[in-house]
């Protein structure tokens, strides 16, 4: 009996240190986790994650706000001075370096930077050193340089020089390594990408907002215009006037939900509330468009037909922006919405609405003014717009200053693409201008307001000084926003001038 | 002197009556129950002759020589001397002996005499649980443990902040809890009836907690449930109380009139129109608090029997507990408790026993939205006062009162209360298996498994809902009809469809975790007098999970009554993709291996020394990285047992130090994750896929950086003390500590160039606390029928982050609320406190225009506007002014206890007090329309009105931003709250008709609370960065109770 007892006892003991040593290894898929090592090792694999090389792009609706709030089309609204207080700082030009929306947009773009560079990384080898192979492969990769090309623009046209890297996305061992770029060496890289994508890319798409190769061409004409490269511009620019597009007759409908991915969309970034997820730790990073919900008039209510959704009234048009449209520009009411004549025309709606709080200038911006039915889940967050990043029209103006500003001008082409815009602007021919440099930057504020391009241009065109400066500018920054502080603590980086 | 001589006498006569002997009979009880005491050794003094008692309490002595003395002695009972006069039987009833149960202290893998510990450990005695009746264990720690600081919360059920020496790691600052020698959580806890507990002792310094190595740098609360009493009858015991609690004070509103006053003062002066023409028939509105703080009942039944034979002995336990919360009323808000204990201990032979614990639990709750601006008291606080509870025009649809004026966020909070449907139903099962086995005399080889099961379903259901015409949330047009949207489905043409559903939502998670242990402890004595205790051992343990949901829409009636996944009808179509929709994932399996060892060494009870060692390994860390050692040892000196040491007033004196190292691994393994599908809600709102066209397309991208070189953190901690016992009657227990971490896990601050993937953990930190933690405490032995005793703890530690990263440039924000905006009002940041307070500075008010030109630069400010500190002297007030301006932890805690018996009754009153803790006001919501606190009345009206930065002048257009994070809305916390008085009678054994025991008492909890604060409690509770940010939070309910406690 005894000695079964004390074998018991040294059996219970030599069971736990037999096969122990394992016990704390970790096997991520214990918990069904996919790690990188799992990844990328099919067709499908590759597919998913170019889908998500797309989604910093709806991350970025807040360039297309503060592109107009920083100039003399808008104004930042909301419910008082300290509602919104980061793009007041930009409306002001009193901006802090910690201003939370330029923090957050140049982190958004950089993740664009870090998925891209990720996928392409492994386009030859996996992790494992495998090569996938399928049809479409290159084309797909068109699609992916092309939008690391985006998220360079976008953090170039804001920032200036900035950190560049192409080869890897970054891993602890590159924190605080980097620093600012010449934004020449940056642009370059942009062509480089641009270039690439046109040579691989189809000039259509079967998924509905998938990048073609005329938005390629598009955003490398922008690209050149924006490094005054008129005479490359020429060309790329010609081969998109020369595409499957053609402008919407009546210019409202551009904006409608039946518009989007319309004949004159060249490059749209997507929304939907298909997939209502939302996040308000992450405002912007959800499907649904938050600029939407910004442009809203507050409290705005009236009968079932009244077709609009109330909103925070963030950003407002300026009646300076109003007053640039000439009588019969179809554009004017299309762009600025004034709330109490729409009240006043229309009594059937018993239109009611709260005059914003702020800053009030009777306006709203109608391209983007929230409508019923196009939200849901949580409301405010789901707005499907799509926002309509490259339209035709401005293919077609950029093309005209390009030919006119290239180093053998063609005022004639010019001209025809000018008139173009005009025509279908007033519905008639007889709103003509002549073609001259400063008649094309005009009509681009007209054309393409409250789209995020008029302060960008104005600094690109050497204008803003002169635009802006009783409004506060401060031509000492360049027309650059300021290095978000934070990266500055984390990465040393340098700060802009100006700030 | 005089005690020798008289036993000197004593033995003198018994020596010149040794002659005469006589038979002695007798039966020995407890005093207090009148039970039988079975197996009471009894020896006749000055000899081996004895017997004991057998299982009616009787025992018998042949030829006992007359006037010799019998001792009677059994464990956990003073002993008793009696002196022999005939051969009458004799009765002898037995006092137990509270001190002498307490001698003993529950260390890891073992026991030990408290005059024999050199370490650093608090006890809380039964008396003291069975005082305060606590309905979580923790309740009972706070005040009463010294060194343990405890901030309560209100919502039934709901789980304290518990920090033991303050706050070291980053990662959690939960104390590890061991329940029988079984490790759990503090979430556990919830699940326990305190009725069942015998002890608890809390280990604090790490010579104490080194031997549980992981996680023991927070400390270790180690509860010790009853067991079995061998060979004694059972004891039947039956404790009920029932009761009502209700709400303390109220905060400080504007009743209507007020309100319609303020805001069209508000609006005029930022240019508007009156919102209000009219005030006169406003009156005094509604209180929203009064609509849903309600009365909520308590009741708690608890029945058990204990007892044993030779062989066997048991402790069987049942209880339920049912408590009502005060936010919305015992329908709505509530926690039930069903307990099932069953403690068995088995002598299988002379050398093997066999312990089975096992005990049951399950628990029912219900809750409200809490802590929010928008939860059920953050819409009380903040609704409109114009607004009626129920609508009573019939024409109009709704059925509820809504503002016209709050058309987003806010709402009526009966509204919200009403539509608020949700129960959580958990099962946990949890226990141990141990078998011990003698091997030589003072050689156990001790093998235990523990383990925890837990099981949850819960459901909620979110109904369709009409908040007035003009509210963005209202899910139905004023007619009555669902809203409707258009789609477009994607072929040129559209779809009409309902915009909202209801739905239902029902979860379950499933748990599992055990521990495996085995250890050898050897005790022996070396020369006589060096008493050496080992032991050695080896534990592996492992925890598991997994949950899954399912969401489905259109639920009949929309009505909680059919509110059920298999009844509601919801189907997902190409326009509605989520009319049915459901997840699931698996916990992180979490596995630890160790081994350890400790020696406890003593000289005469004089030098003592204690040393330990432990190698932990855990799966969190990187290959290189899994093991590490960690070792502490402590000293200590009794005094008083020196030959040398002569003073009468000190009884006990005992010196104390220790030091030692211990590891923390509360971090989740790393590696580079690839998240697939639609978001991903990482703290980063790392998003994920896309949607062309009309269609949504799954992505995948990474999600998680990567650190390989991820180790143990370690903190080092040491302790000086000394226990004292004084004029026989004062005991004095006084501890210094010094801890530091080396290697603190903490989040990296990523460059923001590389993405939004979720940062990394690194050991890139330090920190230091330090503090005292006293208890002192008397009690009158004398025999007078009045009988006292007073006790006080005192803790205090103080916190200061020495290091986070290189540059100090991790930190991390948070105590989130949102009043207009969102604001992070605490920081875990280099050069302080953990979680402390972080904003401006404020400087009275600006009272005219020139004052405001003669201070920084501070954009938008107006006189009557708030003066910021321009902190780093720029000449610009902006984010850089942001500094310190607050600390939610305490600067010391006191918690002081007194009773007195006299006759039948006793008394009880225990005090706590909490002093230097700020609190941060975050529940105004600052809305143009939303109420205000009372204190808008002493505004700012024009120069010289006031200067009180709390007290701006009242706009609709704050163009100064007033409402930014600032000491404005920091506050004293410092509160003294008489938690417990309670008055019992015990009815004389005469009267109590068969019962051994019968005792009535009436209690109250939280009867007084004395602060300056303005909100509802001061006591907030939360992780490190949101303790003390008062978002609405749920308030403790004053509470009265009687209650009966029955023995037979």
């Amino acid at each position: 009996m005894k000695s079964i007892k004390n074998s018991i006892g040294l059996i219970i003991i030599l069971s736990i240190f037999l096969g122990c040593s394992d016990v704390v290894d970790f096997d991520p898929h214990d918990e069904y986790q996919v790690t990188e090592r799992d990844y990328l090792q099919s067709e499908a694999d590759y597919q998913a994650m170019a889908v998500s090389c797309y989604t910093p792009t709806q991350w970025l609706n807040q360039v297309i706000v503060l592109g107009d709030i920083a100039s003399d089309n808008a104004v930042a609204g909301g419910e008082n001075a300290s509602d919104v207080v980061a793009l007041q700082q930009i409306d002001d030009y009193a901006i802090l370096t910690n201003n939370s929306t330029l923090q957050d947009l140049w982190l958004s773009a950089y993740e664009g930077v870090n998925r891209t560079n990720y996928l392409i990384a492994y386009k030859d080898v996996n992790l494992l050193g495998n090569t996938v192979n399928f049809e479409g492969k290159e084309a797909l990769y068109g699609e992916v340089h092309f939008l690391r090309a985006f998220y360079y623009f976008n953090l170039v046209k804001m920032f200036g020089d900035v950190v560049l890297f192409t080869d890897h996305k970054l891993g602890l061992s590159d924190f605080g390594t980097l620093q600012r770029s010449p934004k020449a060496e940056v642009y370059a890289q942009m062509e480089k990408d641009l270039i690439h994508a046109i040579s691989v890319l189809p000039t259509s798409q079967s998924q509905q907002g998938r990048i073609t190769k005329y938005a390629a061409q598009a955003l490398l004409g922008k690209v050149y215009l924006y490094q005054e490269k008129f005479d490359e511009a020429v060309p790329v620019l010609q081969s998109v006037v020369d595409g499957p597009f053609s402008l919407v007759p009546n210019f409202d409908d551009i904006f409608l939900l039946s518009g989007e991915n319309g004949p004159e969309s060249v490059y749209e970034v997507q929304y939907s509330n298909g997939q209502p997820y939302y996040n308000w730790g992450g405002q912007t990073r959800g499907q649904g468009n938050y600029a939407v919900q910004q442009c809203g008039v507050r409290g705005f209510n009236g009968t079932a037909e009244m077709p609009y959704n109330s909103g925070w009234s963030t950003n407002l048009p300026t009646q300076d922006l109003a007053a640039a449209y000439e009588d019969g520009d179809q554009r004017k009411d299309a762009t600025t919405f004034d709330v109490e004549a729409y009240a006043t025309n229309n009594p059937s709606l018993n239109v009611t609405y709260q005059v914003a709080p702020y800053k009030n200038t009777g306006l709203y911006n109608k391209k983007y003014l929230p409508r019923k039915g196009q939200t849901s889940g949580q409301v405010e967050l789901n707005y499907e717009n799509n926002q309509r990043t490259i339209r035709y029209s401005e293919v077609l103006l950029m093309a005209a200053e390009a030919n006119l500003r290239a180093s053998s001008p063609n005022q004639a082409l010019a001209q025809t693409y000018l008139d173009r815009v005009r025509d279908r602007a007033f519905g008639d021919e007889n709103h003509r201008v002549t073609a001259t440099v400063q008649a094309i930057w005009s009509e681009r504020r007209l054309e393409l307001g409250m789209e995020g391009d008029r302060f960008f241009d104005l600094v690109r065109t050497g204008q803003a000084a002169d635009v802006l400066g009783s409004r506060g500018y401060n031509p000492a920054t360049l027309g650059l926003f300021p290095i978000p502080q934070r990266e500055i603590d984390i990465s040393g980086l340098t700060q802009n001038a100006g700030y | 002197m005089i005690t020798k001589f008289l036993s000197f006498l004593i033995l003198l006569s018994t020596t010149l009556a040794f002659s005469q002997t006589v038979n002695v009979k007798g039966t020995v009880k407890d005093l207090e129950s009148g039970q039988p005491l079975i197996g009471v050794n009894v020896i006749v003094k000055n000899t081996s002759k004895g017997a004991s008692t057998d299982f009616d309490g009787n025992f018998n002595i042949d030829a006992v020589g007359i006037n010799s003395i019998l001792v009677f002695s059994y464990v956990g009972y003073q002993n008793q001397e009696v002196m022999v006069l005939n051969d009458q039987p004799i009765t002898v009833m037995l006092r137990e002996d509270a001190e002498a149960l307490d001698e003993i202290v529950v260390i890891g893998y073992g026991t030990q005499k408290v005059t024999d510990v050199s370490g650093a450990i608090s006890t809380v005695k039964s008396e003291t649980i069975e005082n305060l009746k606590p309905l979580r264990v923790e309740e009972a720690l706070q005040g009463t443990a010294s060194g343990v600081a405890v901030i309560q919360g209100g919502s039934p059920g709901s789980k304290p902040t518990v920090l033991v020496r303050g706050i070291p790691s980053f990662t959690g600052t939960d104390p590890v809890v061991i329940i029988d020698g079984v490790p759990q959580t503090l979430y556990d806890l919830n699940s326990i009836n305190s009725a069942d507990i015998q002890s608890i002792n809390i280990l604090k310094d790490a010579a104490s907690t080194a031997i549980y190595g992981v996680k023991g740098g927070n400390g270790v609360i180690v509860v010790t449930t009853k067991g079995g009493r061998n060979n004694e009858k059972t004891e039947f015991s039956f404790n009920a109380y029932t009761g009502f609690q209700s709400v303390d004070r109220k905060v400080g509103l504007l009743n209507a009139s007020e309100y319609a006053t303020i805001i069209n003062e508000g609006s005029v002066v930022s240019g508007g129109n009156l919102i209000f023409p009219d005030i006169s028939t406003l009156g005094m509105g509604t209180d929203w608090q009064d609509e849903i703080f309600k009365d909520a009942q308590i009741s708690s039944y608890t029945l058990s029997a204990r007892g044993g034979s030779e062989r066997v002995g048991y402790f069987l336990s049942t209880g339920y507990l049912r408590q009502g919360g005060i936010v919305g009323g015992i329908d709505k808000s509530n926690f039930n408790r069903l307990n099932f204990t069953a403690n068995v201990d088995v002598q299988l032979s002379s050398k093997l026993k066999f312990i089975i614990n096992t005990s049951y639990a399950n628990i029912k709750n219900q809750s409200v939205a809490e802590n929010s601006f928008n939860s059920i008291l953050g819409n009380a606080i903040n609704f409109d006062p114009t607004v009626s509870p129920y609508n009573t025009d019939p024409n109009d649809f709704a059925s509820y009162g809504y503002s016209n004026l709050l058309l987003s966020e806010i709402f009526n909070p009966v509204q919200r209360l009403e539509d608020t449907y949700n129960e959580n139903n958990g099962d946990k099962l949890y226990g141990k298996l141990e078998l011990q086995y003698d091997i030589l005399d003072r050689l156990k080889i001790t093998s235990r498994f523990g383990y925890t099961k837990w099981d949850q379903a819960s459901k909620s259901f979110s109904p369709l809902a009409y908040y007035g015409p003009n509210n963005v949330s209202s899910d139905y047009n004023p007619d009555g009809t669902v809203k409707t949207q258009e789609v477009d489905n994607g072929d040129g043409t559209t779809t009409i469809i309902p915009s909202f559903h209801n739905s239902v939502t029902e979860r379950k998670n499933s748990n599992f975790n055990y521990t495996f242990e085995t250890f050898a402890s050897y005790g022996f004595t070396l020369k006589d007098n060096h008493n050496f205790d080992l032991v050695l051992g080896v534990s592996t343990s492992k925890s598991t999970g997994n949950e899954m949901g399912t969401t489905r829409q259109d639920v009949r009636d929309n009505s909680w009554a059919w509110a059920d996944i298999s009844a509601a009808t919801g189907v997902n179509t190409k326009l509605n993709t989520n009319a049915y929709t459901g997840y699931s994932f698996q916990y992180l399996e979490r596995r630890n291996l160790s081994y350890f060892s400790r020696v406890n060494y003593d000289y005469e009870n004089k030098y003592l020394a204690s040393f330990s060692a432990r190698r932990d390994g855990s799966i969190a860390f990187g290959k290189d990285n899994k093991f590490a050692n960690f070792y502490a040892g402590s000293l200590g000196w009794v005094i008083t047992n020196e030959d040398f040491f002569n003073y009468d007033a000190i009884n006990f004196l005992k010196l104390r130090g220790s030091y030692g190292t211990v590891g923390n691994e509360n971090v989740d393994p790393q590696y580079v994750s690839i998240t697939i599908g639609g978001p991903s809600y990482n703290s980063t709102a790392n998003s994920n896929g896309y949607t062309f066209g009309t269609e949504f397309v799954s992505g995948a991208t990474v999600n998680s950086f990567n650190n390989p070189f991820l180790r143990w953190e370690e903190q080092t901690q040491y302790n000086i003390g000394f226990d004292a016992t004084l004029f026989n009657n004062l005991s004095l227990s006084v501890d210094y500590f010094n801890k530091s971490v080396d290697g603190l896990l903490f989040t990296e601050a990523p460059p923001l160039y590389a993405g939004t993937s979720e940062p990394v953990k690194s050991n890139i930190g330090s920190t230091e606390s330090k503090g005292i933690d006293a208890t002192i405490g008397y009690r009158n032995s004398s025999v007078n029928e009045l009988k006292f005793n007073t006790s006080f703890n005192f803790t205090t530690s103080k916190n200061l982050v020495t290091a986070t990263n290189k540059d100090g440039t991790a930190f991390i924000a948070g105590g989130s609320y949102f009043n207009g905006q969102s604001q992070l009002a605490t920081r875990f940041e280099k050069g302080y406190t953990p979680g402390y307070f972080y904003g401006y500075k404020t400087n009275g008010l600006f009272q005219n225009q020139s004052e405001v030109d003669a201070h920084a630069t501070q954009p938008g400010a107006q006189p009557g506007d708030i003066r910021f500190v321009d902190i780093n002297n720029d000449g610009i007030i902006n984010d850089d002014d942001k500094t310190k301006i607050g600390d939610p932890f305490p600067k010391f805690n006191i918690g002081w206890n007194l009773g007195f018996d006299y006759k039948n009754f006793d008394l009880n009153m225990f005090t706590y007090a909490s002093v230097g803790n700020d609190i941060y006001r975050a529940y105004e919501r600052n809305a143009q329309f939303t109420n205000k606190d009372r204190s808008i009345l002493n505004r700012w009206t024009g120069e010289g009105t006031t200067n009180d930065a709390k007290n701006p002048r009242y706009t609709f257009a704050d163009t100064n931003s007033n409402i930014r994070p600032s000491d404005r809305y920091v506050e004293d916390g410092s509160f003294i709250k008489i938690k417990s008085l309670i008055l019992g009678y015990t009815i004389p054994e005469s009267l109590n008709a068969g019962f051994s025991q019968v005792r009535i008492y009436a209690q109250a909890k939280n009867l007084l609370t004395l602060t300056k604060y303005t909100g509802y409690d001061p006591e907030i509770a939360g992780g490190i960065l949101d303790t003390g940010i008062d978002r609405g939070a749920y308030p403790q309910a004053r509470t009265f109770l009687i209650g009966l406690d029955l023995k037979f």
